[in-house]
C-alpha cells in the first residue's frame, strides 16, 4: 500500500477508518434505542451543555476515587487528542511536518502511559467491583493502539517513515479493535455516555438543583410501568448503555451489603441485556444469592419473573436511597428504572410482595398504612396542647407553621421525639399548628412500591385539605414527607414551602428564640437520612444544630451525601425481602465503630430501623429530643 | 368449574370509606386460586361476582383484586337483593359460590348467604378458609374453620355455597391496571324486589373491647392474669423444655406431642401387609 500511498496519508486514514467503523457499531447500537418510548429531550440545549456536565458533574464523580480519576484524565485525554491531531494529518501541510509528528508522538505516548494505568487496575489481580469479560481485553487495546501509534509518529518526526509499517499495523489492530467494541464492548460508554449527558432524562441534576421527585405516571396511559425493554424511553435505554461496569453502585447498595438479591450494576446490565440479545455474558459480581436464570431477552422480552432475567425479591430488595445514583459516574438513574418496572408489577398485576399488601391496602382505603384511625395520630401528645388548624378559622391570620405529623405519630418511640419539637416550638413561641384528623398519609409508601394510582389520590386528597388552610411554611420531622410535599406534590399542584424540623430547629437558635446550654459531655455521630440528604442536599443544618449544643460530634467513614441508608425506604421494611445480614445492623455498627455513644437521627424510620437494632451499643436520638435536653439543661 | 363470588358493598371499620369487605376480598383469592386449578377455557368460565345493588361502583374494586367480570343488578335502595340474586344463581348455576361469612358495612345482617342457600336448595358450607377440587371429579374439598386454627375438612358433591371465614388466605393487592380492563355487566332486575326485612339496628362508634379471658382469675397479681391469658398455665405450660437434645429424640417428642393432641394418628398396633 506503501508503494503508492505514504504512510502520512494511511496513518491518518486509519484514524478516519477508525472514526467510520466506531460511527457504524454505533448507529447499530442506535437501533435498539429506537425501540424505546418517545421522551422530550432538549437536544441543543443538551449538547451545548455537555462539556459543562461532563467536566464538572461527572468529574465531580469520578473524582471520589482518585486513582481512577487520574486514569481516566490520561487515558481519555491522551486518546481523543493523539486520535484528533492524526486524523488532521490528513492535510498535506501537517502531513509534512515533522514538528507536528513530534506532537502527535507525545499525545500517543501519554496515551500509553493511561493505558498502563487501565491495565494496572486488572493486572495481575482486577480489582473486585470492576467486571472481567471484555473489559479485560481493553488496556491490550488501548496498549497497541498507543505503543503502535507512538512509534509510527515517531519514526514519521525522524524522517524515517519507510520503517514504520509494522507499528502501523500493531495501531491498525489496536485501533480497529476499539471502534467495534463501540456496540457491545467497554468503549460504548463513551459514546453512550455523551449522549446520555446530552439527553439525560434529569437535566435538572446538572443545575444545581436535586431533581429527584419520581416523575407522575400518567394513569390513562395503555400501559402502565415498563414489563419489558420497549416500554423504557429511549433516553433511559440509552443511559443504560453508558455503563461501564464499574461497580461503584455495587459497592454502595445497602442491600447487597446486606446480601440481599440485589446489586444495581448487574440489574443496570440486565437491562442491557435484556434489551440486546447479542449481548456478551456478564462478567461480574452478580446477585447476592447465586441466581443463575437468565429468561428470555429482546426488546418485547418480559424483564422480572422467578425465571426472567430479574426475579422479583431483587426488585424489592431497593429501598430507593440513591446511593447507587450518587456514585454513578456516568449519572444513571437506577431509581427511576427500579420505581418504572414495580410499577407495572403493582399496577397491571397485582404483584406486590405478600407482606406489602397489608400496608398499601390500609393505606388506600384508610389513609394510613396501619389501618389506624387518622384521629389517633395525635394521641402521642396526650398532655401536650397541639393546636388544630381547624380551630383557627379561616378569617384568622395565617399560621406560619404548619406541623405535618406523620406516620411516625403513630410509633411510641417516635411520640418522643414529636413530643420533645412541640414543646421546643411552644417553648421558641412559634406559632404553629397541625392538621389532626385531617391529615392523611403523603402516600410515599404507596408510591415507592409503584401504586401510583394510590399515592395520586392521597396526594389530591392532602392538597384539597391543604388549600382549604392559610399557612407560610410546612414544617415536618420527616423527610420522606417533606420529600413527598416539596417535591412531588407540585407535580399535582400543591406548591409549600416545606422545611425539615432541623433547619427550622437552627433558625430559632440563630435567631435567639432557643437557648441551649452546651452538653459537652455527649459524644454523637449523626446518620443523614436518605430521603433528606441525597434526595434534598440537606446535610448541614442537623449538623449545626448539634454543633450549637456543644457535643463532641464525630463523623461515621460513609455521611452526608455518601451515607449508607438505614434499610427503612422505598418499602423495603414492609416487603421484607430475606437476605444474609440486616442492613441497620451494618448501619449500626458502623456507627459503634465512631465510638459515640449516641446515634442522632433525624427520621422515624431511621429512628425505628436503628432503635430495632439488637445488641446496641449506642442511643439512638433524634436532633430534636438532644435539643431539648440542651435547652431544658438552661432552667 | 363456575364460580361466583357474592359481593357487597362495605365500609372500611376504621375510616367507614366504601370498600370491599375484606371477607369478599378473601373470597375472591379463593376462587381465583380454584379457578386456576380447574384450568379457566376462556374468560366467560372464570370467577365472576355479583352484586345486587343501587350501584355497581361500590363494588368496582373486585376488579381490581382479581375478578375479570361483575355483574350488577340494579335495585333502588333498601330492595331486598335475596329475590333476584336467587332468579340470577339460578340461571346461572355456578358450582361454587363464595359469600363473607358477615357483612361490613350499612344494614347488612349478614343472612344473605343463608336465604339464598335456602331459595336455590343448596347447602351451606360455613367459615371455609381453603376450597381445592376433590379427588373424585365432580367433588370439592373444603377446610372449614372451627375457630383457633382448628379445621375440619370437608368434601362434597354437587353446586354449594360457602362463607369465608377471616383465617383464609389475606386478600390479593389490587391492581389499579386490573380494574382499569375489567367489565362490568349491568342486568335489569329481574324479579319485582320486595323491600328487605327491616332490621331495627342502632349505630354506635367501633369501640376496641378487651378480650374477655376464659378461665382468667378474677383477682391475682397481673402477673398471673398475663400467664392466664398467654396460656401459660393451660396447653403451654404442660409441655418438656428439652436443652439441646439429639435429633432423633427431639422428632420422637414432637411426634408424641402430635399424637397426643389428635394431629396425627396414633401408631398402628399392628403392620400392613
Ligand atoms: S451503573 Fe454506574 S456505578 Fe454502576 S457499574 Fe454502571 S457505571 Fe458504574
Ligand atoms: S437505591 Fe439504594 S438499595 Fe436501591 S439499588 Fe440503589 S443503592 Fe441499592
Amino acid at each position: 500500500m506503501t508503494s503508492f500511498m505514504p504512510l502520512t496519508t494511511v496513518f491518518p486514514g486509519l484514524v478516519w477508518t477508525m472514526a467510520a467503523l466506531a460511527l457504524v457499531q454505533a448507529s447499530r447500537r442506535a437501533s435498539l434505542w429506537r425501540v424505546g418510548a418517545a421522551a422530550p429531550v432538549a437536544w441543543l440545549h443538551g449538547l451545548a451543555r455537555l462539556p459543562r456536565r461532563y467536566l464538572v458533574d461527572v468529574h465531580h464523580v469520578v473524582a471520589r476515587d482518585p486513582h481512577a480519576s487520574r486514569m481516566h484524565a490520561v487515558v481519555a485525554g491522551g486518546l481523543l487528542a493523539a486520535s484528533l491531531l492524526t486524523a488532521l494529518a490528513i492535510l498535506p501541510p501537517l502531513a509534512g511536518s515533522r514538528a507536528y509528528w513530534l506532537l502527535v508522538t507525545l499525545a500517543f505516548a501519554v496515551t500509553a502511559a493511561g493505558s498502563l494505568l487501565v491495565g494496572a487496575r486488572r493486572y495481575p489481580v482486577k480489582q473486585k467491583r470492576l467486571s472481567a469479560g471484555r473489559f479485560q481485553i481493553l488496556p491490550v487495546l488501548l496498549l497497541a493502539y498507543a505503543v503502535g501509534g507512538t512509534l509510527t509518529a515517531l519514526l514519521l518526526a525522524l524522517g524515517a517513515g519507510g520503517i514504520a509499517l509494522p507499528f502501523a499495523l500493531l495501531a491498525a489492530a489496536g485501533g480497529l479493535g476499539l471502534a467495534f467494541e463501540v456496540r457491545q464492548g467497554p468503549m460504548r460508554h463513551a459514546v453512550a455516555g455523551a449522549l446520555h449527558l446530552a439527553a439525560h432524562p434529569r437535566p435538572g441534576r446538572f443545575e444545581g438543583r436535586p431533581d429527584t421527585a419520581l416523575q407522575p405516571l400518567d394513569l390513562d396511559a395503555p400501559r402502565l410501568g415498563a414489563a419489558m425493554p420497549a416500554d423504557f424511553t429511549w433516553n433511559r435505554l440509552l443511559s443504560y448503555d453508558a455503563c461501564v461496569s464499574c461497580g461503584r453502585c455495587e459497592t454502595a447498595c445497602p442491600a447487597f451489603a446486606a446480601g440481599q438479591p440485589l446489586n444495581p450494576k448487574r440489574l443496570i446490565q440486565d437491562l442491557v441485556a435484556g434489551l440486546n440479545p447479542a449481548e456478551p455474558p456478564y462478567a461480574g459480581t452478580s446477585y447476592p444469592g447465586g441466581r443463575a436464570a437468565e429468561g428470555p431477552r429482546g426488546p418485547l422480552a418480559r424483564l422480572i419473573g422467578p425465571d426472567a432475567r430479574i426475579h422479583p425479591d431483587t426488585l424489592w430488595s431497593c429501598t430507593t436511597c440513591r446511593a447507587c445514583v450518587e456514585e454513578c459516574p456516568m449519572m444513571i438513574e437506577h431509581v427511576d428504572a427500579v420505581v418504572s418496572l414495580r410499577r407495572y408489577q403493582t399496577l397491571e398485576r397485582g404483584a406486590l410482595p405478600e407482606k406489602a399488601i397489608g400496608p398499601v391496602t390500609e393505606l388506600r382505603q384508610a389513609g394510613d398504612p396501619g389501618g389506624r384511625p387518622l384521629a389517633a395520630r395525635t394521641d402521642f401528645a396526650a398532655g401536650l396542647d397541639l393546636p388544630l388548624m381547624a380551630d383557627r378559622g379561616q378569617a384568622q391570620a395565617e399560621v406560619d407553621v404548619l406541623l405535618w405529623l406523620g406516620e411516625g405519630a403513630y410509633d411510641l418511640r417516635y411520640g418522643r421525639t414529636l413530643r420533645a419539637l412541640v414543646r421546643l416550638l411552644r417553648r421558641a413561641n412559634v406559632d404553629f399548628a397541625v392538621l389532626g384528623a385531617e391529615e392523611r398519609d403523603t402516600g410515599d409508601l404507596a408510591r415507592r412500591l409503584g401504586d401510583e394510582a394510590t399515592f395520586q389520590a392521597l396526594a389530591r386528597e392532602n392538597i384539597a385539605t391543604l388549600a382549604r388552610y392559610r399557612f407560610a411554611r410546612i414544617v415536618t420531622g420527616d423527610p420522606h414527607a417533606l420529600h413527598a410535599l416539596r417535591n412531588e406534590y407540585p407535580a399535582f399542584g400543591g406548591h409549600y414551602t416545606v422545611v425539615h424540623h432541623t433547619a427550622l430547629l437552627l433558625e430559632l437558635i440563630r435567631a435567639g428564640q432557643l437557648s441551649p446550654q452546651r452538653l459537652p459531655d455527649l459524644s454523637v455521630t449523626y446518620h443523614d437520612p436518605c430521603y433528606l440528604a441525597r434526595y434534598n442536599g440537606e446535610t448541614e443544618a442537623p449538623r449545626a444544630v448539634l454543633d450549637a449544643i456543644g457535643l463532641s460530634r464525630v463523623e461515621m467513614a460513609r455521611s452526608g451525601k455518601r451515607a449508607m441508608c438505614c434499610g427503612g425506604g422505598g418499602g423495603a421494611p414492609v416487603s421484607d425481602v430475606p437476605g444474609e445480614r440486616r442492613i441497620p445492623d451494618l448501619r449500626m455498627a458502623q456507627a459503634t465503630e465512631t465510638g459515640a455513644g449516641i446515634v442522632a437521627v433525624a427520621c422515624p424510620s431511621c429512628t425505628a430501623m436503628l432503635e430495632g437494632v439488637t445488641d446496641r451499643k449506642a442511643d439512638v436520638r433524634d436532633v430534636a429530643e438532644l435539643l431539648l435536653q440542651a435547652v431544658e439543661a438552661g432552667r | 368449574m363456575k364460580i361466583a363470588v357474592l359481593l357487597s358493598a362495605g365500609r372500611h371499620p376504621v375510616s367507614s370509606t366504601a370498600v370491599l369487605p375484606r371477607l369478599e376480598a378473601q373470597a375472591i383469592r379463593i376462587a381465583t386460586r380454584l379457578g386456576a386449578a380447574f384450568g379457566v377455557p376462556d374468560e366467560a368460565a372464570a370467577p365472576f361476582g355479583l352484586h345486587a345493588g343501587p350501584d355497581a361502583a361500590a363494588v368496582a374494586d373486585a376488579l381490581g383484586q382479581g375478578l375479570g367480570r361483575l355483574e350488577h343488578i340494579a335495585l333502588s335502595e333498601g330492595a331486598d337483593p335475596v329475590p333476584a340474586l336467587a332468579a340470577r344463581l339460578a340461571a346461572t348455576a355456578p358450582d361454587l359460590i363464595l359469600a363473607g361469612r358477615r357483612g361490613q358495612g350499612g344494614g347488612e345482617s349478614g343472612i344473605v348467604p343463608y336465604a339464598l342457600a335456602a331459595a336455590l336448595d343448596r347447602p351451606l358450607i360455613a367459615d371455609v378458609v381453603a376450597v381445592a377440587p376433590g379427588d373424585e371429579a365432580g367433588t370439592l374439598r373444603l377446610d372449614q374453620s372451627l375457630g383457633r386454627g382448628a379445621l375440619r375438612r370437608v368434601v362434597v358433591r354437587g353446586p354449594v355455597l360457602a362463607t369465608v371465614h377471616p383465617d383464609a388466605p389475606a386478600p390479593l393487592a389490587y391492581a389499579f391496571g386490573r380494574a382499569r380492563r375489567g367489565t362490568i355487566v349491568s342486568l335489569g332486575p329481574t324479579a319485582d324486589p320486595g323491600a328487605g326485612p327491616v332490621i331495627p339496628v342502632e349505630e354506635r362508634p367501633y369501640r376496641r373491647r378487651p378480650k374477655v379471658v376464659k378461665g382468667a382469675p378474677a383477682g391475682g397479681s397481673a402477673a398471673e392474669r398475663l400467664k392466664a391469658a398467654t396460656g401459660e398455665s393451660g396447653a403451654a405450660s404442660r409441655g418438656r423444655l428439652l436443652v439441646d437434645p439429639d435429633p432423633e429424640e427431639a422428632a420422637r417428642e414432637i411426634l408424641a406431642y402430635l399424637r397426643r393432641i389428635g394431629v396425627v394418628a396414633p401408631p398402628a398396633s399392628h403392620p400392613h401387609p
